[in-house]
């Protein structure tokens, strides 16, 4: 199968149009991150607690932001978290002021305390290894004096059971585990108890280390687009570098302000994605820019903008092919890798069909416009314009 | 077949066997970051002024106890920050004993008069040195407390050569929350004689205890006070003691401690004495019995029993702790003070199920975007194709080779980035093929098609690829745990894709063509 064997699109002859709509399309999404949008910063960047929370019977987010607010902790985001069914729910929670260590210990004794969660025993939803087999060996509910080894078997089923599940919710399902005595369960019953919830998950990241990840972030992303520059200028020409310059700028700004649109958070696995697309973008501009350096070499008195046309519909299949065999893997992701992957597919899918644009929309029109103002020819123009004026 | 094509192959052939090998069994190779196999990440920071605090207070005291020894009476001390104090009431004719003493003392100070005082300055690089030792000291304390507590392939490591962040990386914790108590806990243990009350039960309020002294408490006592627990455990209310402000025996002196079991079944910690510290407490046990004996925890009083006899180099200390407090506390002590508080700047607790799901999820979906490049490839390139996609093969097996031989961990945006890499490994094919395509368009044999295919595409190829790996240099400067994985994973592949699509690639088609003597179709 092949495609686009002999076309000749006149790519460059409406660049001007192509131009505003993609000078417009980046004043929205600038406008929308810089203005009107609040960016939704995740808690790497802003600093904050993320709790992730399985429950054994359902609770209501209503309930559970009562709760947390109960404790004194404000502006918390609380959302379901997983599949429906599963009680699992999500506590974002700002920084708290002046601590480092962040809110875990207040929600998650406010949570105890509102769910009758507190008691005599040991939480096995909660404890470790560790608790579970000091429990048992000072128990022991077989009466042999063996000391820890005994029990460790058991220990590690149950464990391994919670480790699987989340969470245990009653005793049946243990008892079922084969390693679990009659005798063991009765001793676990007398001195422990089944919480009714578990963490799954705990974020904190401090208010000095979000700052640091934000310039940290930020410095990498910049940095990195000013060593494309100038790998393009050694490797090509001024000219050149600024166009693939323009074209990631563009492509970056485009998707950060959807991004921020839909209300993705923007968390360190973002950077990544937004390197990437840095990456790829030049990646797919450098190509075209190859090209046209090829055919410059061949016939040098045909004009740049002919020769941008010519090399644009050399390489537009591989092009359309590259950007599809990448789209059909950021797409997979994007639809079946699962939540938390989603923001990076979808910052890469948007990324691909914008950079693919963009490497002939944009880096041409601006490499020539760049030529146009300050290049040879309107460099000698220039000059002329002077020593008439004069 | 020609003979550099034979190299070649063996070649080929020597390089994917080596990276099959370095990563199979792939499970026992790989190692999976924590975000995947659950776990804890903790960037905690040394409060290293807390150091820099306490050797102050050590030099204070020490000038101040030598100057009186030299007969100046009237000298005292008095701590202005942390590296400095001022010292006041030193008459004229004691300036010759300061500048003897300062010099074989205090080497580590500077010092100035200044209206009537003496202001200490402890000098920068005495001051670095301290601090920098207390990180390096922490660092080991929180080492033996972690392996003491029995975590697999713990990872405990100083953030930069002069930074107080240290990393901490736990996988498979299934308790945190008791771990993160047990890093942070100082457990500075020291032993006191009481003064006042004598009975071993401590005062109801501070001013009982003044008025046992009249109002102002003697300068060598201070009052602490510690906790009234009932019968369960629970806290009732704090008691206070007034005593000594000089300690007989501090937690220095412990040479082990193990939990154990009173007289009444109740938790206690067992510990044992160092030769030094079981003669002192020898001696002063022999010469107060009948005394009370508080033992201080962190600030605290935990318990304060009566010396029934002289004891020389083991005891108990007891005070209605729960059995893994005691497990704990022996722990900690067995691994010595830490030199300064702790704080946790970040702290990452992964659940095992949670990983679980990411890990299944981001295969399910790295596998259809596979077999639908795959699939892409042969309907646009025929036969070529099958090119292609052997060549993705053997990327992916030098992908997971590599990443196995340099010990990288795997993490989430880690098998992103293989994914990625797929869709973009086909790209350096790609560019190629539609060249070789153009080549035959402009009626070019076979061969020479192929030649010129990959010599003109070459540079392209190069250059789209440096471009990408410029990019995963940088997030490897500034990304952290799992980025830094993604980072690795996508200049591997940019290895492995240059690797096959150049030179696997290439040999394939000569391969096919050095067969037969003319060839005049190429199914591309």
């Amino acid at each position: 199968m092949e495609f686009f064997t002999d076309s000749n699109i006149q790519f460059m002859k409406y660049r001007k149009y192509w131009m505003i709509l993609s000078i417009a399309l980046l004043l929205v999404g600038a406008i929308e991150v810089l203005f009107v949008g609040k960016l939704n910063l995740g808690i790497d960047f802003a600093g904050g607690t993320q709790l992730t929370l399985k429950f054994s019977e359902p609770i209501e987010i209503e309930r559970l932001r009562d709760i947390v607010a109960g404790a004194g902790v404000e502006d918390a985001v609380i959302q379901s978290f997983g599949a429906a069914g599963v009680n699992e729910a999500l506590i974002k929670t700002p920084v708290v002021e002046g601590s480092q260590e962040g809110s875990q210990a207040l929600v998650v004794s406010a949570l105890d305390a509102a769910l009758d969660n507190l008691g005599p025993g040991i939480d096995l939803n909660r404890v470790g290894r560790e608790t579970v087999e000091a429990l048992l060996s000072s128990s022991d509910p077989d009466a042999v004096m063996a000391g820890k080894e005994r029990y460790g078997p058991a220990v590690d089923a149950i464990l391994g059971f919670r480790r699987e599940r989340g969470l245990i919710e009653d005793w049946g399902s243990i008892s079922a585990l084969p390693q679990v005595t009659p005798a063991i369960l009765e001793a676990l019953e007398a001195g422990a108890r089944l919480g009714k919830f578990s963490i799954l998950g705990a974020e904190n990241v401090g208010p000095q280390i979000g700052s640091e990840l934000r310039q940290k972030g930020l410095l990498a992303i910049v940095s990195s687009m000013i060593g494309m520059l100038i790998y393009i200028w050694i490797r090509f020409e001024l000219r050149f570098g600024v166009g693939a310059l323009v074209a990631v700028l563009h492509d970056v700004f485009i998707t950060v302000g959807l991004y921020a649109l839909l209300g993705f958070e923007f968390n360190l696995t973002t950077i990544a994605a937004f390197l990437t697309l840095v990456g790829y973008s030049v990646n797919d501009t450098v190509v075209v820019f190859d090209r046209v350096r090829e055919n410059l070499r061949r016939a040098r008195s045909t004009p740049l903008e002919e020769t941008m046309n010519v090399s644009l519909n050399q390489t537009l299949s591989r092009t359309v092919l590259t950007s599809g065999t990448t789209l059909l893997v950021v797409g997979s992701i994007l639809f079946l890798g699962g939540d938390v992957l989603r923001g990076f597919a979808f910052i890469l899918t948007v990324g691909v069909i914008v950079g693919t644009y963009s490497s002939i929309y944009v880096a041409c029109p601006f490499a020539l416009l760049w030529e146009s103002m300050f290049g040879r020819g309107a460099r000698g123009r220039r000059r002329e314009a002077r020593a008439t004026s004069a | 077949m020609k003979r550099g094509l034979l190299w070649k192959g063996v070649l080929i052939g020597l390089i994917v066997l080596v990276g099959a090998l370095s990563a199979y069994p792939l499970q026992e190779k790989i190692k999976l970051g924590l975000d995947l196999r659950g776990g804890t990440y903790l960037v905690l920071e040394v409060q290293t002024e807390d150091a820099l605090r306490a050797e102050t207070g050590k030099d204070l005291a020490r000038l101040v106890q030598e100057l009186q020894d030299l007969g100046a009476d009237t000298v005292s001390a008095t701590r202005t920050s942390a590296t400095a104090f001022d010292l006041l009431g030193l008459g004229s004719d004691h300036a010759t004993d300061l500048s003897t003493v300062a010099e074989e003392f205090l080497p580590g100070w500077g010092y100035q008069r200044r209206d009537g005082r003496v202001v200490f300055e402890m000098k920068t690089q005495n001051a670095n040195l301290i601090a920098n030792q207390s990180v390096k000291q922490a660092v080991e304390t929180i080492r033996n407390r972690i392996d003491a507590y029995g975590v697999s392939e713990p990872v405990i490591q100083r953030q930069g050569l002069q930074g107080n962040r240290i990393v901490v990386q736990l996988p498979g914790v299934d308790d945190p929350d008791r771990v993160k108590k047990l890093i942070k806990n100082t457990a500075f243990l020291d032993f006191r004689l009481v003064a006042y009350p004598a009975d071993g039960r401590g005062a109801s309020s501070r001013e009982q205890i003044l008025g046992n002294y009249g109002g102002r408490l003697p300068d060598e006592l201070e009052i602490i006070a510690g906790p009234i627990r009932d019968s369960e455990g629970n806290f009732v209310a704090d008691q206070y003691y007034a005593v000594e402000k000089v300690s007989v025996i501090t937690g220095r002196d412990l040479k082990d401690a193990r939990p154990g079991l009173g007289d009444f079944n109740q938790p206690i910690v067992n510990f044992f004495l160092t030769h030094e510290g079981g003669q002192r407490f020898g001696e002063v046990t022999a010469a107060n019995i009948g005394r009370g004996l508080a033992i201080v925890l962190d600030g605290r009083v935990r318990s304060a029993p009566t010396i029934r006899a002289q004891i020389r180099d083991s005891g108990i200390i007891e005070g209605s702790f729960t059995r893994q407090e005691v497990e704990d506390l022996s722990t900690v002590l067995k691994s010595g003070a830490l030199p300064a508080s702790i704080t946790y700047l970040e702290e990452r607790t992964i659940g095992p199920s949670l990983g679980q799901d990411s890990i299944d999820q981001g295969l399910k979906a790295g596998l259809l975007g596979l077999a639908l490049v795959v699939l892409t490839m042969f309907l646009i390139y025929k036969v070529s194709g099958f090119n292609a996609v052997l060549a993705l093969s053997l990327n992916i097996v030098l992908i997971f080779g590599a990443l196995a031989y340099f010990g990288a961990t795997l993490t989430l945006p880690g098998i992103a980035g293989i994914v990625l890499t797929i869709g973009m490994a086909v790209d350096a094919n790609v560019l190629v093929f539609e060249r070789i395509r153009e080549e035959l368009r402009h009626g070019r044999t076979v061969k020479s098609a192929v030649d010129a295919g990959f010599g003109k595409a070459m540079s392209s190829v190069l250059d789209a690829n440096v471009t990408t790996l410029l990019a995963a240099l940088f997030l490897f400067q500034f990304g952290t745990g799992p980025i830094r994985g993604f980072a690795v994973t996508l200049s591997v592949g940019i290895f492995a894709s240059l690797f096959t699509a150049l030179f696997v690639s290439r040999w394939l088609f000569d391969l096919i063509l050095s067969r037969r003597q003319r060839v005049d179709h190429l199914s591309i």
